[in-house]
């Protein structure tokens, strides 16, 4: 083999080189490139999971705060029936009681 | 010759190579720092989304039951008022018809020596009106004047539920013993006796 041909060997084989390494490089920015969507879903994912959370967090407090309030409701209607009661039983002392200390007071 | 070529092609190749699977594997790894990354960054985002909704949940309860409560507390006050109303106009009806009752005599007595009294003079214009009163309701109220003073009949004051109103001859001292005066003077003390006697507060 001449000088000449082994030169060109080596140019060949060095361009060959090059490809192998062109193309790794290649293949490690398209996995980086990947990984970087993937990692966009992962977090876009964890957030729409959390705000579903969120919104049966916020659901279940005002459905609960509600049931709080119907409570509040029949509660304050005892009391107002108590009062009808005590105000039919008893309007007739007050009355005269009122009478009493407007007249002698 | 060819052989020591060979070797060196093999060695450039063998070069290429690893080099190759070094940029690759650096590439693996990189991308396993970025996943993680990633989830951790998730996760922070993830918990501040649902602490910031526990916050806020608490703040919509305590708002809807706030609110609730509020609103029961007036519709019970509105009751309490129209219970106290109620027995207040039950005072003013027995009021207004004292002059058919036993102690209207004595009553009316008492009312005009309590204004004579406050507008200290010899010569009082006690000016009287009770609903349905007659003039013979009036002898014992008449027996109270002072000699100086004057006794009036007037149906004005039944506007007020009846009662007394004693000047001095000029009238410029006035003592107003109408029962909306005393009402009105009293209002305290009836609004508290009411409340202990009704709710027994």
């Amino acid at each position: 083999m001449s000088g000449i041909d082994a030169v060109k060997k080596i140019v060949e084989t060095e361009a060959q080189a090059r490809r192998i390494v062109d193309e790794a490089s290649a293949k490690a920015q398209q996995i980086i490139s990947e990984t970087r969507e993937q990692a966009e879903r992962i977090r876009q994912e964890a957030v729409a999971r959390a705000q579903q959370q969120r919104e049966e967090i916020l659901r279940e407090a005002k459905s609960k705060a509600e049931a709080e309030a119907l409570q509040s409701d029949k509660e304050t209607e005892q009391v107002l029936n108590s009062y009808r009661k005590l105000s039919e039983e008893r309007k007739s002392a007050a009355v005269s009681k009122a009478v009493a200390l407007i007249l002698n007071a | 010759m060819s052989e020591s070529l060979e070797k060196l092609q093999n060695r450039i190749l063998s070069d290429a190579k690893h080099k190759a699977d070094e940029t690759v594997k650096e590439a693996q790894a990189k991308s396993q720092q970025i996943l993680e990354d990633a989830k951790q960054r998730a996760q922070r985002e993830s918990e501040e989304i649902i602490a910031k909704a526990n916050v806020e949940a608490e703040s919509i309860r305590r708002s809807i039951l706030s609110s609730k409560v509020r609103v029961n507390r007036l519709r019970i006050l509105d009751e309490k008022n129209r219970i106290v109303e109620d027995i207040i106009h039950g005072v003013e009806d027995r009021l207004s018809s004292i002059s058919k009752s036993e102690q209207f005599e004595e009553t009316a007595q008492r009312f005009v020596m309590e204004a004579v009294k406050a507008v200290d003079t010899d010569q009082p214009v006690v000016r009287i009106g009770f609903r349905d009163m007659s003039k013979r309701n009036l002898e014992g109220v008449s027996r109270v004047l002072p000699k100086g003073g004057k006794l009036v009949i007037d149906e004005k004051l039944i506007e007020n539920l009846g009662g007394v109103v004693a000047t001095d001859p000029e009238g410029k001292v006035v003592f107003n013993n109408t029962f909306k005066s005393r009402l009105e003077r009293l209002d305290n003390q009836l609004l508290t006796l009411i409340s202990s006697t009704v709710f027994g507060e």
